[in-house]
């Protein structure tokens, strides 16, 4: 009798451990990876921020069942491929079920098919490159619009709303900014519109005098500038008005950032851009907003897009109950609901649809100007 | 014709603050034969001395009626700044290896090149630092060719800051000396000049200029960065090297030609290759002319 009760004992010693698992905490990963150093830190910054405030929130509300927190990795990819793909192998390290991120199309490439052998699916907010979700990659998503949708919006607006029939293109060489400059080129072609020059400078430039100088020269009625990010692109937007040059000059969703008017300052009054149209009126949008604002200021560029990138994730993992890639895919597939910046439902590549109108630059803020659909905004 | 002036005016705003950075390049290796590679890290706290302080003058409302007195305070304060920056440097970098290999005091002047970029990234911040741009803003418009105040006074200042260095180092005893501890520090000792003495103030008026540089950098590109000094660094090391390393007047020549060709390279044949041509000239003259245009001299032309 004795010895029962012993080995009892022994027997129950045994399952304490799996007891103790049982009740213990358990972390959900999440990554996200965007450039949080060099001339794309704000826009880097907000992405981060925008996962972070998705993870507050949804712990908030419930979290997902099983797991008692939810871990946030942030990973710095400074826009740069090299850094992208060790970020992306750090993040498999440490075990993430998912990753938002990341900006640059040049740092999402490389990185998503790292990723995508692991089969860990990956939402990027911001990189609008058109290969970025055309590779047939399983666990790629994308939360902003495609470059090939973006490039003809931005040459109908230039065609039609502000008529212009000649235009200067300049780029940046990276993925994104050639390639979006290349199809803004081709879609103002078949429009009518004349090209003076398709011009291309280098990251990290400042000095754009002597491009700008030819631009001038040239006198188009349209200065189509192609960059990175919002840094160049308001150094460039001030040496240009300080040239003296005349054209329009019209730019693209990576300066849609408020820094871009802290540095331009009143260079940058009547810059168009195109960007995805967020209803700021929606019930979510509102909550985000009071959220995020107070934390971390302005909303800016792709912050609202994380935020639903992250959101979409973790609803798909708690829809799927596991952390098996191929039931959060099929979760992620069966999503539609209205999101912060958008309506969020992915095609069969993986994309969410894009909704480019064009914004004009009035004061500190950015306005909607322009739609492909009905033209000008009241 | 039009077009050529305007960029020749483009090259040599862009120049001169090239050859800003080149001379204090040149001066300290005239003097201690050390190719400095953090000082286009004085550079960048150059430009960030001077946005702090313009931020505050601005931010006190002082910049609209007193502009001309706010941007020779600030100036003076940043130079300052950089001038003691750069003797500390010197002190803890590069005296303590003076008598080792120059490998071991150019490895040094590495790490304190990313010690200083990194310090600044930490203390700063990573995102662009605004420079209150109100100053300046107007153009003079003479056809096509356009010439913003701007330019007018970057240029007007570079010359001012060129042709006092080259009075102090060729008019006064303190150049002298500086010329003298150049050709023979032990020589010089004898004759009661105080080498340490003037090897700290080398390098402080190599980092005030370069720190000048950094302001008018701010002024005319609107914003400053903490990683700014990396590429206009390499590029005023490509002058100081084309001109004659050692060579005062080669560095001010080297700049200028920096300037001009990558200027004219972007502007006649390709934007996305100004770089490269910058560079080809270098090598091309290098070619031919191993010490430089001005040749790395030891006449009394070296500091």
């Amino acid at each position: 009798m004795k010895k029962r009760v012993l080995s009892m004992m022994v027997m129950s010693l045994i399952l304490v451990p799996f007891l103790f698992s049982a009740v213990s905490a358990k972390t959900l990963k999440i990554g996200s990876m965007s450039p949080l150093t060099g001339p794309y830190a704000s826009d880097g910054t907000d992405i981060k921020n925008g996962v972070w405030t998705a993870i507050k929130v949804f712990e908030e509300a419930g979290g997902i069942p099983g797991y008692d927190k939810i871990e946030f990795f942030p990973q710095d990819t400074a826009c740069d491929p090299r850094q992208a793909v060790a970020a992306a192998n750090k993040l498999i390290n440490l075990g993430v079920v998912g990753v938002v991120g990341a900006y640059c199309s040049s740092s999402t490439i490389p990185s998503s098919e790292v990723l995508d052998e692991e089969s860990i699916p990956m939402i990027t907010p911001a990189s609008t490159h058109q290969d970025v979700t055309d590779r047939g990659l399983e666990y790629m998503f994308r939360m902003c619009g495609r470059d090939d949708d973006q490039a003809p919006a931005a040459a109908k607006f230039i065609k039609e709303a502000l008529g212009a029939k000649t235009m200067f293109i300049v780029d940046d060489k990276t993925t994104y900014s050639q390639g979006l400059a290349d199809g803004v080129r081709e879609a103002s072609k078949k429009l009518g519109i004349k090209i003076l020059g398709h011009e291309h400078v280098n990251q990290g430039d400042k000095d754009f005098s002597a491009i700008l100088t030819m631009a001038k020269q040239k006198n188009a009625d349209v200065f189509y500038m192609s960059l990175q990010g919002y840094s160049p692109a308001a150094m460039m937007t001030l040496q240009a008005k300080r040239l003296g040059m005349d054209s329009q000059i019209v730019t693209q969703d990576a300066v849609f950032q408020p820094k871009y008017m802290e540095v331009a300052k009143a260079a940058s009054e009547g810059v168009y851009l195109t960007y995805g149209f967020t209803d700021p009126n929606t019930p979510q949008y509102k909550a985000f907003e009071e959220r995020y604002v107070p934390k971390y200021g302005k909303i800016a560029a792709y912050a609202t897009y994380a935020y639903d990138s992250a959101t979409a994730l973790l609803k798909a993992i708690k829809a799927a109950g596991s952390t098996e890639p191929a039931k959060i895919k099929a979760e992620l597939m069966k999503l539609d609901y209205q999101g912060v910046a958008k309506h969020i439902k992915f095609g069969p590549k993986g994309d969410s649809g894009s909704s480019y109108i064009a914004f004009k630059v009035v004061g500190d803020k950015f306005v909607p100007y322009w739609e492909p659909a009905t033209g000008l905004i009241k | 014709m039009e077009y050529f002036i305007q960029q020749l005016i483009n090259g040599i705003t862009l120049g001169g603050m090239y050859a800003l950075i080149a001379l204090g390049y040149t001066m300290v290796y005239g003097v201690i034969q050390l190719i400095n590679f953090a000082h286009g890290e004085f550079f960048a706290a150059g430009g960030y001395v001077g946005a702090i302080a313009l931020g505050y003058f601005s931010g006190i409302g002082y910049m609209e009626t007193h502009p001309v007195i706010c941007l020779t305070a600030s100036f003076a304060m940043a130079m300052a700044y950089c001038a003691y920056l750069a003797v500390g440097v010197e002190k803890i970098a590069y005296k303590p290896l003076r008598k080792e290999s120059r490998l071991a005091a150019l490895l040094s002047a590495l790490g304190m090149s990313i010690f200083l970029s990194n310090g600044l990234m930490l203390t700063q911040g990573v995102y662009d630092k605004i420079y209150p741009s109100e100053l300046f803003q107007g153009r003079f418009d003479f056809g096509m060719v356009t010439i913003s105040y701007l330019q007018i006074m970057i240029v007007s200042l570079t010359a001012c800051l060129l042709v006092g260095l080259n009075l102090l180092v060729f008019k006064t005893k303190i150049g002298m000396a500086m010329r003298a501890t150049a050709q023979d520090k032990t020589m010089s000792a004898l004759v009661a000049i105080g080498s340490n003495r003037i090897i700290s103030l080398t390098f402080a008026i190599g980092a005030g200029l370069a720190c000048a540089a950094g302001i008018m950098y701010g002024l005319y590109y609107g914003s400053v960065r903490y990683d700014m000094g990396f590429v206009p660094g390499i590029k005023a090391f490509a002058a100081a090297v084309l001109g004659g390393i050692g060579n005062i007047t080669g560095a001010m020549l080297g700049g200028l030609i920096i300037g001009m060709v990558e200027i004219f390279g972007a502007g006649y044949i390709s934007g996305e290759y100004k770089d490269v041509f910058a560079f080809i000239i270098l090598i091309g003259v290098l070619y031919f002319k191993p010490n430089g245009i001005m040749g790395e001299n030891i006449d009394d032309t070296r500091v």
